[in-house]
């Protein structure tokens, strides 16, 4: 089958378009289609994506700017393959979400929502540096807006500091890209992956651009100490945007770790493993203890996404012989996504039925006359908490397997925050769903417009709990081939 | 249908009861789930026998099979296959587990009929029940931590059941959290045993452990440790054991099931199936053994001074557990599953009968403000006692073989673990006069007025409904424990239910008597054909005699001291508690084990969060990190603001169009 993966990538970019110039009442429903196509789209790739094929699948490669040596080339392997599906799933049912509550100036929400997406895909699937530069700081434009314009009370203030601080990483990465495009290229620049993981740089080079790509995948995550500008944009974007953002905009950082930087610096990824090593497990344990102490429903997902990023970056920095961890990442990346995304649109019904607020001391006793919703916030919690039997258990047995194998004290040290997490997890639903009845509370059941975008997400979570299989078989080579170089330089 | 069919039914029904009664909670009327979710359990049970008459008609050594249901998560060496391992030892658990919970969902039939969340409850316990047999059938690690998450969340969303009470949930939250920590015991517990023999089979990795570790092996120590650290927390032995007591915030039938009969067993089974790693990390077991009998001994200290009724059989449940452990860990495996199954027909038998006295009283545990149902509730009374003598260990009820099996089989070891057995009898004699101060205070002197109501035909309703923890005044919108009771005497399914198990509290020690059957001991065998003391270790018969009629003549001395000072002299445990004072107040306050758990671990993490969140975070994270960028714009005031703002929208806008752009000189290229 030819799959063309710049219909995937652009379909959403020409329907927002389209968006933009239609009447508003009509603009949620083009962009609802925008989103559904790429999901079909990523559906047909997951279920026809050959996994006992080696390297990429379904590449498309043409030349763009032949002087500065950058390529418009796309391409899937067991690296994207799934996160793409994340991204094609989420971004519909956040569509189909807005659809049925139409925000003001729809069209030009529309607009922002079709960019955003174009630049996930087009960061997951390029695989040319310079081309995943472009689309990685392309999703801070729409993200920017969304956040600024259709906010909380203090959006703009949110806004200006996740720029500056994203932007911060980006012009780092920028200067990175070009640095070693020059650096790597005999005659003139040379941006391509392919090309780049072939002719590596010096060991000394290596460390200094690592920095570079590093601290931009870092801050964008985020990961502990780097995440200043999370609480801020947490808790005044949309939450529907937040849903997406949370959900895949941080999987780019960690999947820039395993498609760029493991690859092309392999001898520096070993050296600073140590340190990539300890600031993850500072981000499981710091993002848990502070989910924990927070009674912002948003803030506590927000810290419990740093811990579970940690948990990521910690599997990706494994570097183990089989490259367990890097494969348990992968499973995690999608794993974390699935899972926070229905959480924040389950923050806007549970402020529905506590009186606008999202406050975990404002509410209480929600359970008692919604059921579904208590049975959805439940399986979606478990899940959080890496429950065994859950696929986001299977994510995290891998990293700390993984761990284990190469930094046997990192690990233990690690899955403190495995209890930790169930901590945070069940005292914000017991807050929410249990105990007494807060007093702004009203309970009642969520109705069919929530359950069609909440159920499906579950049933996915659910799904992918009774057969992870499929996901891995698709992760085993690829991670091992991101991590191959770095580990043979370890042993 | 063959034995591997048999032992998927086993798992399918539960499963398929849990999902039928929560899709159809508000089609089907109230009543009709609490006929499904016994059905599940039933039909499952007789899968059960049909695995074990599958089972025994394959020959001695081909008793170990294992079927594959699909791959979980295989990679780099992993082999996690959803996989399930049928030998005796898992069909006996499957017995013990479908059987046991048959009876304890008929009981609830009638027992939770005034509930408003019927339909959630039944849900739940068709889940625990899965999730139970779940545990015992996995033929690997990953699965096996499966089914163990699996009970421990079953356990929490039933102890949180009443879940408006403040009580329930912070039981609930509780026991989950010590649960996960025995969870992640289990899974480093694992990662150690994975390095050293590349497996998470349970078959290959009991082939393979011989060759891959030497005797007491460090890392295998470690792995065993770990693997105890999860047995702990999940069967309630010490120090990991403080959330036993406060799930009894659960609905009695809950107590009875997972609390008493099933989840909290597994520990023990968990042990007896890992044998092979632990015989080869005897260190490892030792330190099973002697925290098994400090557990016993402990609880029942305990158990002589509580006084909430429920809370008496939950501390005799620790302790009969510390007996298992003791057993298993030393290597006594048949005596400790024997105990497990008795354990589980006597004690889910005496929360029954509680439940029942607490329906009398209309909710409240308090065993101070009991006295005298022997009249009002005869079958409840004649049921309580028959698990009182089997608890006991009074002969021949089936507590009595099950428990002088171990101790004799800890004397029979000829060294450090005579220790133990003596120790076990003085167990035994405390387990004896708790019971017994349990039902005679219950049932013996002055009749409360509950009780002479209930004579004269009234069942005692409160006037307004309150949790017997707190005092608080009973939100009665969540139903139960609303105004409506039920016992035993009026109700058939539990008299039922309470019938069976009185009947098998009594001839239950039949499958294993000394010297005349060892049926269980040769059932078992298979399982334990490796292990090097199955056969071996063996008390004479002489030891055997003597340590029967010790057993017989310590169970009737506890049973005459509490009589003496519960019944004939009821003055005297004043006397005695003012006289011991310290020691009294020492065991009420259980040891302090909360409290240093408190001082030790929760406080230091909710300073912790408070300095990170308070502190740490706003001066440097958001402070020093941001102020270079941020902190400059919030001073600069609203003109600067704006042109900061203006310029990130130009920014953005600038990257927009040369994006465009670019992809137009593309188009145009191309």
């Amino acid at each position: 089958m030819t799959i063309h993966l710049s219909i995937l990538i652009f379909w959403p970019l020409l329907l927002a378009v389209l968006a933009g110039l239609s009447p508003r009442g009509v603009a949620p429903v083009i962009a609802l289609f925008g989103a559904l196509v790429p999901l079909a789209y990523a559906v047909m790739l997951v279920v026809d994506f050959d996994t006992a094929a080696r390297g990429l699948q379904y590449v498309t490669d043409d030349e763009w700017i032949p002087e500065l040596g950058i390529r418009y080339s796309l391409g899937v392997d067991g690296l994207n393959l799934w996160l793409v599906g994340l991204t094609g799933l989420l971004f519909a049912a956040s569509a189909l979400w807005i659809a049925l509550r139409p925000p003001e100036r729809a069209q030009l929400y529309a607009v922002h929502f079709g960019i955003a997406e174009t630049a996930v895909l087009g960061a997951f699937l390029a695989q040319d540096l310079a081309l995943f530069v472009l689309f990685f700081d392309l999703m801070l434009v729409p993200f920017y807006f969304l956040l600024g314009q259709w906010g909380g009370p203090e959006r703009v203030q949110a806004a200006v500091k996740m720029v500056i601080y994203t932007l911060v990483g980006s012009l780092l990465m920028l200067a990175g890209a070009v640095a070693v495009a020059v650096l790597a290229g005999p005659d003139g620049p040379n941006f391509s992956l392919a090309f780049l993981r072939e002719n590596l740089l010096g060991e000394g080079t290596q460390k200094l651009l690592f920095v570079a790509f590093g601290l931009a995948f870092l801050i964008k995550m985020p990961a502990f100490p780097f995440h200043g500008w999370m609480p801020d944009a947490y808790r005044n974007m949309p939450l529907p945007v937040l849903a997406v953002f949370s959900g895949v905009v941080s999987k780019v950082a960690a999947y820039g770790f395993l498609r760029i930087v493991l690859p092309i610096f392999p001898a520096a990824a070993e050296d600073w493993q140590m340190i990539m090593l300890i600031l993850a497990v500072l981000s499981i344990l710091y993002g848990s203890i502070l989910a924990f102490t927070q009674t912002n429903m948003r803030l506590i997902l927000g810290y419990s996404s740093i811990a579970q990023l940690g948990f990521i970056t910690l599997g990706i920095f494994a570097l183990d012989a089989g490259a367990r961890g890097a494969q348990g990442a992968l499973l995690q990346a999608v794993n974390h996504g699935l899972v926070v995304a229905p959480l924040f649109l389950i923050i806007a019904l549970l402020a529905a039925r506590a009186g606008g607020s999202e406050d975990i001391r404002d509410m209480g006793g929600i359970a008692f006359r919604a059921p579904v919703l208590a049975a959805m916030f439940m399986i979606v919690t478990l899940a959080t908490l890496a429950m065994p039997g859950s696929a986001n258990f299977v994510g995290e047995f891998l990293i700390l397997l993984g761990v284990f194998d190469s930094r046997m004290a990192i690990a233990i040290v690690a899955s403190i925050g495995v209890v930790l997490a169930s901590v945070y997890a069940l005292r914000m639903y017991i807050r929410s769903m249990h105990n007494r009845q807060g007093p702004a509370v009203t309970s009642f059941e969520m109705s069919l417009r929530d359950g069609l975008v909440i159920v499906p997400l579950v049933l996915c979570i659910l799904a992918f709990a009774l057969f992870p299989q499929r996901a891995i078989d698709a992760g085993e080579p690829a991670a091992q081939g991101a991590s191959r170089a770095a580990t043979g330089a370890a042993r | 249908l063959s034995l591997e069919t048999y032992g998927w039914l086993v798992l399918a029904f539960p499963l398929a009861g849990a999902v039928i009664i929560a899709l159809t909670f508000n089609v089907l009327p109230s009543r009709a789930h609490g006929v499904i979710g016994t059905l599940a359990i039933l039909l499952s049970f007789l899968a059960a026998v049909g695995a074990f008459s599958e089972l025994q008609s394959l020959g001695e050594e081909e008793r170990q099979v294992v079927a594959v249901g699909w791959d979980y998560a295989v990679t780099s060496g992993v082999d996690a296959q959803v996989s399930i391992l049928l030998d005796p030892l898992s069909v006996f658990m499957m017995l013990v587990v479908s059987g046991v919970s048959a009876l304890i969902h008929l009981y609830s039939v009638a027992y939770m009929g005034g509930d408003r969340g019927y339909p959630r409850f039944f849900a739940y316990l068709n889940f625990f029940v899965f999730s139970m047999l779940l545990l015992v059938e996995a033929a690997n690690f990953l699965l096996l931590i499966i089914g163990w998450a699996f009970v421990g969340a079953a356990s929490y969303l039933l102890i949180s059941f009443w879940y408006r009470r403040t009580t329930a949930t912070a039981a609930g939250i509780k026991a989950f959290v010590i649960n996960v920590l025995g969870d992640v015991g289990l899974v480093l517990g694992t990662f150690f045993i994975f390095q050293g023999t590349g497996s998470l089979d349970f078959l290959r990795v009991f082939a393979e452990v011989d060759q891959a570790f030497a005797t007491n092996d460090g890392d295998l120590v470690a792995g065993c440790l770990l693997l105890l650290l999860g047995a702990f927390a999940k069967s309630a032995q010490v120090p990991l054991h403080t959330w036993l007591p406060d799930a009894m915030e659960g609905p009695t039938p809950v107590s009875a099931l997972i609390h008493a009969a099933t989840m909290v067993t597994a520990g023990v089974y968990l042990i007896a199936r890992m044998h092979p790693l632990f015989e080869q990390a005897p260190a490892a077991a030792d330190v099973g053994a002697i925290l098994g009998c400090a557990t016993l001994l402990i609880a029942a200290t305990i158990g002589l001074v509580v006084t909430d009724l429920k809370r008496v059989i939950a501390y005799s449940t620790m302790s009969q557990i510390g007996y298992m452990v003791m057993a298993v860990s030393s290597a006594s495996y048949a005596a400790g599953m024997f105990h497990l199954m008795t354990h589980a027909f006597f004690k889910a038998l005496l929360f029954m009968a509680a439940g029942s006295v607490i329906a009398a009283m209309a909710g409240i545990q308090n065993l101070d403000r009991m006295g005298g149902f022997r009249k009002a509730m005869p079958f409840t009374f004649g049921c309580m006692l028959v698990g009182g003598l089997a608890l006991s260990g009074v002969p021949p009820f089936s507590g009595f073989f099950s428990k002088d099996e171990i101790i004799a089989l800890e004397l029979a070891r000829d060294d450090w673990h005579i220790v133990l057995g003596v120790l076990g009898y003085v167990g035994s004699l405390m387990t004896a006069i708790y019971t017994f101060r349990m039902i005679f205070r219950a049932f013996y002197g002055e009749p409360v007025e509950e009780a002479r109501e209930l004579e004269h035909g009234h069942l005692y309703h409160a006037p307004e409904p309150t949790n017997p923890m707190t005092g608080e005044v009973e939100d009665t919108d969540v139903g139960f424990p609303g105004p409506e009771h039920h016992i035993a005497e009026r109700e058939f399914s539990m008299k039922l239910a309470m019938g069976g198990l009185a009947v098998l509290a009594i001839i239950g020690g039949i499958p294993q008597i000394p010297d005349l059957n060892e049926s269980l001991h040769h059932f078992l065998e298979p399982t334990f054909a490796d292990s090097r003391f199955y056969d071996t270790v063996e008390p004479s018969g002489t030891l055997t005699v003597v340590g029967m009629i010790v057993g017989a003549v310590v169970a009737l001395t506890g049973i005459f001291i509490a009589y003496t000072l519960w019944v004939r002299r009821p003055e005297v445990p004043a006397r005695l508690q003012a006289r011991f004072a310290p020691l009294h107040t020492f065991f009420v306050d259980k040891w302090y084990f909360d409290e240093a758990i408190d001082l030790l671990f929760v406080r230091p993490a909710a300073w912790l969060g408070r300095f990170a969140s308070t502190t740490f975070e706003r001066v440097f994270v958001q402070g020093a990190l941001v102020g270079g960028a941020s902190g400059l714009v919030g001073l600069a005031g609203a003109a600067v603001r704006r042109v900061q703002t203006g310029y990130l929208r130009y920014y953005a806008a600038l990257l927009l169009l040369g994006i465009t752009s670019l992809g137009a000189y593309f188009l145009v290229s191309a």
